[in-house]
């Protein structure tokens, strides 16, 4: 009890009660937002199913652009799933919008790159474009068995497995040092040969994996390509409106993002065919 | 290069370019610590992680280490050509990722991008990227011109070339006196067919290049460039070379054909075409013995050649009797029409597939209007070319598309029309399919058949009919964040780079938790100090519960026992060899504080005099205690 204060133990605590610091009610708004914060994605996301099982309603019933419209408007609350992204491309490719659907399919292989009917549905996408699309190289294609995250996280399990094991082959060479010191005829014994076999084989995966996370984020971040979403346009040989025309492009054609200049972006096809485009005619998307 | 013009602007300014140098003595002054770690370490590292120790340490400073020195070089690969041929500009950035680097715009010459190429160079120990930039510069008219200085943004600096200069002559053409005289060693001719065209009407231009029958080609010549005002450019195919005779000289001749489009109305030029050929011609030195007219020694000779510019007049499509639907095709061109299945059910995929044939520009024919398919779905059609002639003017041009019949009131695919205008008769004509009929069953619905026309049976067995069906379930969701497509990698996270120090620390911390083992494994003395310190931690704690309990028999067997192993450890002796003769003749102790040693001296006697007198107060025993104590504490600090 205070001292000085007269009165019940009851009473006390009564008065404890009403006397809240101000702080207690900024502690509560904090719980209150926080819990708001943690449960608010929860809530909007609890549309996104709904919203998914009528777009697939309206996919049933041929309705393909307001199937696509409601998969967009998924997308842009910002949920995304390979499924998602896979019935997006869907409904593009059965509303004629070849362009758009394979860029829904590229980013669904992206997030999910052994999906064989992801793989299959962009194929068979490509097929239907007369014109140039982006053929990945021997190496670019056993790379992108997995996603760029999968291999930053194999990465880490071998960088974190080697750095393990040789902190335990020092503990364990400390062990002996101490057996040594309390038996004197202790002769010891150097940390056994699987540890050191285990070492090599965790240090070399981790620079295995590492160097194909390197490969992959150089992918990522600066082969960009992009993706045709519009039908009968032209490439400029300049990133203006009256620049000349250099060739003429088609819906779902692919090409490599050499470029980007305010709202154009430079494209080169592979085959020496450079042109400038506007980012609206195009969907950019990542190399990895 | 000795013709070309260089100009080259570092990023740093002089004064601080001591920076950049700076850094890479740095960076190796890093590299050379890191070796010498890896060589201090070799006692307790194998020899294999030793090297990895160490590599991983050069990777680090690798990769943290940002040389700042970038550059950037514009150059030409040469200062002057001759119209119609083409020069190369290479911008060079070094050391740094070039960003919005603006377009190029000079009036008289024509900038088409033709590379970008990255590399690495690594020249002792020193890294550097080169990122190069070219384009090909055409001119369309003589004169000097300026190309001016040009900027971007390297490493967040914003980088300066200098400006270069290009000079474009007029080509060398051969006049009519000059090649009827014979002495030309070489020279081309442009003729066309007719100087009275339609606008969008191409037209084959013959080109025939002459050379001197005693010269020979040492490569295929090049066709640098045809200058056009008016013109588009298709392809040029070759013919089978032959012999004429001009004035006394007899010439080998490679004739060639060139598809030219006429893009406006008006005069239109073309010409000059320039064409550099690489001859092997008799040698004129008469010195040699064995070869007196220069028959056998010959000479390689670089000799460029122009055609003259050619003028024709372009005139406009007529205005009268344009069909409704005619959408720029000119040419002469046929048309078929195919499509299948005909007896289908609403929703049903019917694929339409139009061949139109001919001769013409194939860029400017497309898909026929269809603005009156009302009851039909369309999807967006496919097309491909395919030409029978080298020149890609002659051939077929393919569009298929996907039909869906939208009710069961349609009975017939509408009629397809096409337009075009043919310059031969100066008329447009319209070719027209009959409407198709059509059985169209209301419900049901079956896949959209294959878009691709010309595939056989056993090759449709193989490839999928239509895409997979779509997915029910909608898989695991993931957060992207608003305005992105996609989510940030892992790699880029901070939170996940920082975690991946953690098993590195746990490493270190072991590696010096051994160090530590090791030092006390090797060093007896240090061992005996720290067990003496913890059993004289224990010891003090069982004094004051003996005390407590005042069991002074105990307390002083204990206290006796202690000095004894403190002693011993100062001393390095057995402690069973202690006892309070060692103050007096021991050395080391007679360099302690007078007052320790009378301290010692007094404990010792209480333990002697406890043998007999064993009773005493737990006041008393107490203070003994703590002067046991003071006296623990001044021993400790007492050079042994």
């Amino acid at each position: 009890m205070k001292p000085g204060f007269r009165g019940s133990e009851r009473q006390f605590a009564q008065i404890k009660r009403k006397r809240k610091p101000a702080c207690v009610g900024c502690y509560k708004f904090f719980i209150w937002l926080a819990a708001f914060l943690l449960f608010s994605g929860k809530i909007f996301a609890a549309n996104v199913p709904d919203d998914f099982s009528t777009a697939n309603k309206l996919y049933a019933e041929g309705k393909f652009s307001d199937a696509a419209n409601l998969y967009k408007k998924i997308l842009a609350s910002g949920q995304t799933s390979p499924n998602l992204l896979f019935n997006f491309g869907n409904a593009e490719f059965k509303a004629g919008n070849l362009g758009k659907a394979i860029a829904a399919y590229r980013r669904a292989e992206l997030l999910a790159p052994r999906d064989s009917e992801i793989r299959a549905n962009l194929d068979f996408a490509r097929k239907q474009v007369q014109g140039p699309t982006v053929s990945e190289s021997r190496w670019q294609d056993w790379l992108g068995q997995l996603t760029l995250n999968e291999w930053a996280i194999l990465a880490a399990i071998a960088f974190w497995l080697t750095f393990i094991l040789l902190a335990a082959k020092q503990i364990k060479a400390a062990q002996v040092s101490s057996l040594r010191e309390k038996q004197n005829n202790f002769t010891g014994k150097m940390p056994a040969l699987f540890l050191r076999r285990a070492i090599f084989i965790c240090g070399a995966l981790a620079i295995l994996f590492g160097v194909a996370t390197g490969l992959q984020t150089a992918e990522h971040f600066s082969n960009q390509s992009a993706v045709v979403i519009s039908n009968d346009i032209v490439a400029k040989s300049g990133p203006f409106d009256d620049a000349q025309k250099t060739f003429s492009v088609r819906d779902g054609e692919e090409f490599l993002v050499l470029d980007h200049h305010d709202n154009w972006v430079q494209v080169d096809d592979g085959s020496g065919k450079i042109g400038w485009l506007q980012l609206k005619q195009v969907e950019v998307l990542p190399g990895a | 290069m000795p013709k070309s013009e260089r100009a080259t602007f570092f990023c740093l300014a002089p004064e601080t370019n001591p920076e950049h140098f700076s850094s890479r003595i740095v960076f190796f002054s890093i590299v050379r610590y890191a070796f010498r770690v890896g060589q201090t370490l070799q006692f307790r590292l194998s020899n294999y992680l030793r090297t990895f120790f160490t590599a991983v340490v050069i990777l680090t400073v690798l990769a943290l280490t940002r040389v700042n020195g970038a550059t950037f070089t514009a150059s030409l690969d040469r200062d002057t050509i001759s119209l119609g041929e083409t020069a190369t500009l290479s911008l060079t950035f070094q050391d740094g990722q070039p960003k919005n680097i603006p377009p190029l715009d000079v009036s008289g010459l024509r900038f088409v991008q033709t590379g970008n190429q990255t590399g690495f160079n690594l020249v002792n120990g020193s890294m550097s990227s080169t990122v190069t930039i070219t384009y090909s510069i055409t001119a369309q008219r003589t004169g000097e011109f300026e190309i001016p200085p040009l900027s971007a943004d390297v490493n967040g600096q914003r980088l300066t070339s200098q400006p270069l200069k290009l000079t474009v002559e007029k080509p060398h053409t051969a006049t009519d006196a000059e090649i009827d005289s014979g002495k030309e060693i070489a020279f081309a001719k442009l003729t066309l067919p007719k100087k009275d065209i339609y606008v969008g009407e191409t037209i084959l231009a013959d080109m025939q290049l002459y050379y001197r029958q005693d010269a020979q080609l040492t490569q295929q010549p090049q066709v640098t460039g045809v200058a056009v005002d008016g013109f588009t450019v298709g392809k040029i195919a070759g013919g089978n070379q032959f012999l004429t005779q001009i004035g006394n000289t007899v010439y080998k001749v490679i004739p060639a054909k060139v598809a030219l489009t006429a893009s406006k109305t008006g005069f239109v030029h073309v010409g000059p075409a320039t064409i550099n050929l690489v001859l092997s011609l008799p040698s004129n030195r008469r010195s040699d013995v064995f070869d007196p007219f220069g028959m056998l020694t010959r000479e390689e000779k670089q000799i460029p050649v122009s055609t003259k510019t050619l003028e024709a007049k372009s005139r406009p499509l007529p205005s009268e009797n344009v069909p409704a639907n005619f959408n720029g095709a000119v040419g002469s061109y046929s048309m078929t029409v195919n499509a299948g299945p005909t007896n289908v059910t609403v929703g049903d995929p019917i694929t339409v597939r139009v061949q139109i044939a001919g001769r013409g520009a194939f860029d400017d024919v497309k898909l026929p209007d269809q603005s009156n398919w009302n009851n039909f779905k369309i999807f967006s059609p496919t097309q491909k070319t395919e030409f029978s002639d080298q020149l890609d003017l002659q051939g077929t041009k393919t569009f298929e598309e996907i039909v869906t019949p939208e009710n069961a009131d349609v009975h017939n695919l509408p009629e397809f029309s096409f337009s075009f205008f043919n310059p031969d008769d100066g008329k447009y004509h319209t070719l027209t399919q009959p409407p198709e009929q059509l059985i169209v069953r209301a419900g049901g619905a079956t896949p959209l058949p294959a878009l691709a026309a010309t595939k056989n049976s056993s090759s449709e067995n193989q490839t999928p009919q239509d895409i997979l069906p779509i997915k029910n379930d909608l898989g695991t969701l993931e957060q992207i964040s608003a305005g992105r497509e996609s989510r940030e990698p892992l790699i880029s996270s901070p939170i996940f780079l920082g975690v991946q120090s953690l098993p590195v620390l746990a490493f270190l911390g072991a590696l010096i938790w051994r160090k530590r083992a090791d030092n006390l494994a090797n060093n007896p003395r240090l061992r005996r100090k720290i067990a003496v310190r913890q059993l004289i931690q224990i010891g003090i704690g069982d004094l004051k519960k003996y005390a407590s309990e005042n069991n002074s028999e105990q307390f002083f067997a204990t206290l006796f026992r202690l000095l004894q192993e403190q002693l011993g450890e100062r001393l390095d002796c057995p402690a069973s060899s202690i006892t309070e003769n060692v103050i007096e003749e021991n050395s080391k102790l007679r360099g302690a504080p007078e007052n320790l040693c009378a301290d010692l001296r007094e404990l010792f006697q209480l333990c002697n005099q406890a043998r007999y007198a064993p009773v005493r107060g737990t006041a008393e025993l107490n203070s003994v205690a703590d002067k046991f104590e003071m006296v623990i504490h001044g021993l400790q600090e007492v050079n042994a």
